[in-house]
C-alpha cells in the first residue's frame, strides 16, 4: 500500500506536459528515492484517466480499457510515495473522483493528496480556444467566448471549458472527501518571471526537492500567435471534410502547428479581448476569495491568478491581419513542401528496394532447378494421384501454407 | 454538498423515496430524510431512477447502480437539484430534474446498458458445419453488410464457407435509401457513428456514398482482381440460393427499429471504454442486437427532403453498374429509392423508453 499518493488532476495548459515528461523520463531515478511514477508509456496516465471517466477520445479509448484499475493496483502495491498526473482528471465527476480516491487507498491507509496547478484565466481562455482549434474545431474566437460566457453552459465547449477550468468546482469534486491541508494549489507565475520558477513550485508540491532529475524537456505543448491560430482554423474549415483524423494529427497539429507555426516569432500574441477583462476579473476575484476561505495549501501566490492587464494592441484572430496570415501560410506551405519532398525521397527509395527485391526473386525463378520443380508441380496437379502425392510431400516437409 | 440543511434533507428524502420505487417528481416532493451516502447523486441519475420506477419495478441493485453511475463521454456534468442547495457561485446551475432533456438521461442509461452487455458476454460461438467441398457454387459476398452478414452466417452453418478457386463475387444491394440506413446501422453496431442526421446529411448534400454501399466501386475493385465476368450484382435476394448452389431460401436481416438502432449506437460508444474493438463489435452484434431486434418500433427511413437527391444518386449508381456490364440479378431499377413507412429519424424519447425497458428486463 502506497503511504502517500500525490494525485495531480489539472488544470490543462499549466506546464503539465513538461512535468509529466520530466517524471516519465526520470522514473528510475525517482524509484531509487522510493517514488513511484507508474507509467510504461508516456500517455499511461492519460489512458487511465479516459478509463476512469469513460471518455471516448477519437478511438484512443480502445487502448484505455482497464487502464485505471491497473494503475491503481500498481499504486496500492507500492510501499512509498506514488505520483499520478493528468490534466483531464480535472473534469471528473464527484462519483468518479470518489472511485479514484478509494481505488488509490483513501480510507484504507493511504494518505492521498490532490494537487491542482492553476493559471490565470487571462491566459487560459485564449489557450483553451487555441487547443480547440488544434483539435480540428472551426469555431471562431468570438463564438467560443460567447459559449463560455453563457450562464447556461449548455454546449460541449462550455461544459468542457468550465469542467477543467473552474477551480472552486474542480476542488469541490476532488476535495469532497479530503481535509484542506491535503489539497495543494500550484500557481503558474506570471509571464516574464524566472524561467524555472514553475518547476520549483512543482518540485516543492511533489516533494522532489533534492532529487537529481534531468529537467531537459522533450515534450511540450507550444502556443501559437493570433495570425497562426487564425490560419489553422481556416485550414480546419477548408480541409476537415477530406482529411482523416489519423492524418490531421501528424500533418496539421504536429507538422504545421507545433513544428512550424509555433516557431514563428514576432507575431501578435493570442490574448483575451480587452472587453472581456472586467468579467474575467470578477470571476477570478470570487475564486481567490473562495480558495482563501477554504484554507488549501497554496504553492506560489494566489494573486498570480489575477493575470496581466489588457494588451495595448489587441490582435483579433477572427479579423486578423491578412498580411500576417499570408506570411504564416507561406511558412506552412514551405513546411508541407519539405515534408512532401522527404516523403517523395522515401517513396523513391522504397521503390528502388522493391525493384531490387523483384529482380532478386526473378533471378531465383530463372534457375533451372526452379523451372524443373515448377514443371513437376504443374504435372502433379493435373491428376488426383499427383495432388495426393503433393499433399503427402507438403505434410512431410511441414509446410503450413497451401496453394491459393 | 455535505452541509446539513432543510434542502439537503429534502433531497435525501427524495433519494430514499426513489430507492423505494417512488415516482413523485422532485418539484412535488416535500419529505425529508437522513444522508445515505457519500454524496447526493446527480439530478440526471435521480430522474433516470424515477423514470425507471414509472416504467416498471427497478430492483434495489439496479437503483444503486443508477444512483452511483456517472454519465460516460462528454456532456453536462452531474448536476445539483434546484432547491436542494443554495444558489452556487461556482459550478453548473442546479436544475429541476424533470426539465432535463432525454438525451442527458440517455447518457447515463447507455453507460449502464453497456455494463450489462459487457457483463452478459458473448454468445457461445456456433461450430460451423463440416465443409462440403463437393457442393457447386463457390462464392464470395460483398456489398451492403447488413444484407451479406446473415447470408454468410447461414451458409457457414450449412458448411458452405465463402472463397475457393474461381469463386463468383456476389455484390449484394437493395434500394439506395435502405442502403444508407444499413450503412449507418452497420457503423453503429461496429466502429461507432455520429447521430443519424449528423451522419446522413453531409453524405446526401455532397452526393457521396459510404464505401460499404458504393456497389459500383466495390464491383470495380473485385473486377480488377478476378475479372468482370465473375462479379455479379444481386438485387433480388430470391436469386441468391441459385447463385450459391443451395435449394432453400437464405436468411435475411432481422430489422431494427429506428430507436433501437440509435440505442445500439449510444451503447456502443460507452462500450468502447469497456471492451477492445473486436470484442465490442461482437458484443453489439451477438449480445445486444438480438435483444433490440425483439423490440417493436418503426424502422428508420430516408427523410423526405433527401428523396430527390438520393434518387438522382441511385440513378447514377444503376447506370454505372449497367455500363460496366456486370450480370445483374434482379431489376436494376430496384436500386432507386421507394417510399416506405417508417421513422425519418430516431426520437430521444423513444430511445430512452427502450433503454428503460432493457434496463428493467435485466433483473439483478
Amino acid at each position: 500500500m502506497a503511504r502517500t499518493v500525490l494525485l495531480h488532476v489539472g488544470t490543462p495548459k499549466t506546464g503539465t506536459s513538461y512535468l509529466q515528461d520530466v517524471l516519465f523520463r526520470n522514473r528510475r531515478t525517482l524509484a531509487n528515492q522510493g517514488i513511484l511514477y507508474p507509467a510504461d508509456r508516456f500517455d499511461a496516465h492519460f489512458l487511465a484517466a479516459l478509463d476512469l471517466m469513460r471518455l471516448p477520445w477519437g478511438g484512443l479509448e480502445a487502448e484505455a480499457v482497464g487502464a485505471w484499475d491497473a494503475l491503481a493496483a500498481k499504486v496500492r502495491k507500492h510501499d512509498g510515495t506514488a505520483i499520478i498526473s493528468h490534466e483531464i482528471l480535472a473534469t471528473a465527476s464527484r462519483a468518479q473522483a470518489g472511485r479514484a480516491l478509494e481505488s488509490l487507498g483513501h480510507g484504507d491507509g493511504a494518505e492521498v493528496h490532490v494537487v491542482l496547478s492553476v493559471r490565470d484565466l487571462v491566459r487560459q481562455i485564449p489557450a483553451e480556444w487555441q487547443e480547440n482549434v488544434k483539435h480540428r474545431h472551426g469555431l471562431s474566437y468570438g463564438a467560443f467566448l460567447d459559449q463560455i460566457r453563457d450562464p447556461e453552459r449548455a454546449t460541449r465547449i462550455a461544459t468542457w471549458f468550465w469542467g477543467v477550468q473552474e477551480l472552486p468546482d474542480i476542488l469541490n469534486r476532488w476535495g469532497h472527501d479530503l481535509p484542506p491541508e491535503r489539497i495543494h494549489l500550484v500557481t503558474v507565475p506570471p509571464r516574464g518571471g524566472p524561467p524555472n520558477l514553475l518547476w520549483k513550485r512543482f518540485s516543492l508540491a511533489f516533494g522532489l526537492d533534492g532529487v537529481d532529475l534531468d529537467l531537459e524537456a522533450e515534450r511540450a505543448n507550444p502556443s501559437l500567435g493570433a495570425p497562426e491560430t487564425a490560419l489553422v482554423r481556416r485550414i480546419n474549415r477548408a480541409a476537415n471534410r477530406e482529411l482523416n483524423p489519423a492524418d490531421y494529427r501528424p500533418l496539421v497539429r504536429e507538422l504545421l502547428a507545433h513544428q512550424t507555426l509555433s516557431r514563428r516569432t514576432g507575431s501578435p500574441r493570442l490574448a483575451l479581448p480587452p472587453d472581456a477583462h472586467p468579467w474575467v476579473s470578477d470571476v477570478t476575484s470570487s475564486w481567490i476569495a473562495e480558495i482563501e476561505r477554504r484554507g488549501y495549501d497554496v504553492v506560489g501566490d494566489l494573486h498570480d491568478l489575477v493575470g496581466e492587464p489588457p494588451v495595448r494592441e489587441y490582435a483579433d484572430p477572427d479579423n486578423p491581419s491578412e498580411k500576417l496570415v499570408a506570411a504564416a501560410a507561406l511558412d506552412a506551405i514551405k513546411a508541407l513542401l519539405l515534408e512532401s519532398a522527404r516523403l517523395r525521397h522515401n517513396e523513391e527509395r522504397l521503390e528502388r528496394e522493391l525493384l531490387d527485391t523483384q529482380l532478386a526473386l526473378e533471378r531465383s525463378y530463372l534457375r533451372p532447378t526452379y523451372r524443373w520443380r515448377e514443371k513437376l508441380v504443374r504435372r502433379l496437379r493435373g491428376s488426383s494421384a499427383g495432388r495426393g502425392l503433393l499433399k503427402v510431400y507438403r505434410r512431410a516437409r511441414g509446410r503450413s501454407s497451401r496453394e491459393a | 454538498m455535505s452541509e446539513d440543511s432543510p434542502g439537503v434533507r429534502r433531497a435525501w428524502g427524495w433519494v430514499a423515496h426513489l430507492r423505494a420505487g417512488g415516482t413523485t417528481p422532485w418539484r412535488d416532493w416535500s419529505g425529508a430524510g437522513e444522508p445515505h451516502g457519500r454524496i447526493l447523486p446527480g439530478a440526471q441519475q435521480l430522474e433516470l431512477l424515477r423514470r425507471l420506477n414509472e416504467a416498471g419495478e427497478a430492483a434495489p441493485e439496479l437503483a444503486t447502480r443508477v444512483l452511483e453511475a456517472s454519465a460516460p463521454g462528454r456532456g453536462r456534468p452531474d448536476l445539483e437539484l434546484e432547491g436542494a442547495v443554495p444558489p452556487l457561485a461556482f459550478g453548473p446551475r442546479p436544475v429541476d430534474p424533470a426539465g432535463l432533456p432525454d438525451d442527458e438521461l440517455l447518457r447515463v442509461a447507455a453507460g449502464l446498458l453497456a455494463e450489462d452487455v459487457h457483463a452478459a458476454g458473448r454468445r457461445e460461438p456456433q461450430q460451423p458445419a463440416t465443409r462440403r467441398w463437393w457442393r457447386r457454387g463457390r462464392y464470395r459476398l460483398a456489398g451492403d453488410v447488413v444484407l451479406t452478414g446473415p447470408v454468410r452466417a447461414d451458409l457457414l452453418r450449412q458448411g458452405r464457407p465463402p472463397g475457393g478457386r474461381g469463386a463468383s463475387v456476389l455484390v449484394l444491394g437493395t434500394d439506395l435509401a435502405t442502403m444508407y440506413v444499413h450503412a449507418w446501422t452497420a457503423r453503429s453496431l461496429s466502429v461507432g457513428a455520429p447521430g443519424w442526421r449528423e451522419w446522413l446529411d453531409p453524405h446526401v448534400r455532397r452526393g457521396t456514398l459510404p464505401v460499404r454501399i458504393d456497389l459500383a466501386r466495390i464491383a470495380r475493385s473485385w473486377s480488377d482482381r478476378v475479372g468482370a465476368e465473375r462479379v455479379h450484382i444481386v438485387l433480388d435476394p430470391a436469386e441468391l440460393p441459385r447463385l450459391v448452389g443451395v435449394r432453400r431460401p437464405l436468411a435475411t436481416p432481422v430489422p431494427l427499429s429506428a430507436d433501437a438502432t440509435d440505442l445500439a449506437r449510444r451503447v456502443g460508444q460507452a462500450l468502447g471504454l469497456l471492451a477492445v474493438p473486436t470484442e465490442k463489435r461482437a458484443l453489439l452484434r451477438e449480445t445486444l442486437r438480438p435483444r433490440l431486434a425483439a423490440l417493436p418500433g418503426p424502422e428508420l427511413v430516408l427523410p423526405p427532403e433527401h428523396r430527390e437527391r438520393v434518387h438522382e444518386r441511385a440513378t447514377h449508381l444503376r447506370d454505372a453498374l449497367l455500363r460496366a456490364g456486370y450480370p445483374v440479378h434482379g431489376d436494376p431499377d430496384s436500386l432507386l429509392p421507394v417510399d416506405r413507412a417508417g421513422a425519418p429519424e430516431p426520437s430521444d424519447a423513444g430511445v430512452l423508453a427502450l433503454a428503460l425497458r432493457l434496463l428493467l428486463e435485466k433483473k439483478n
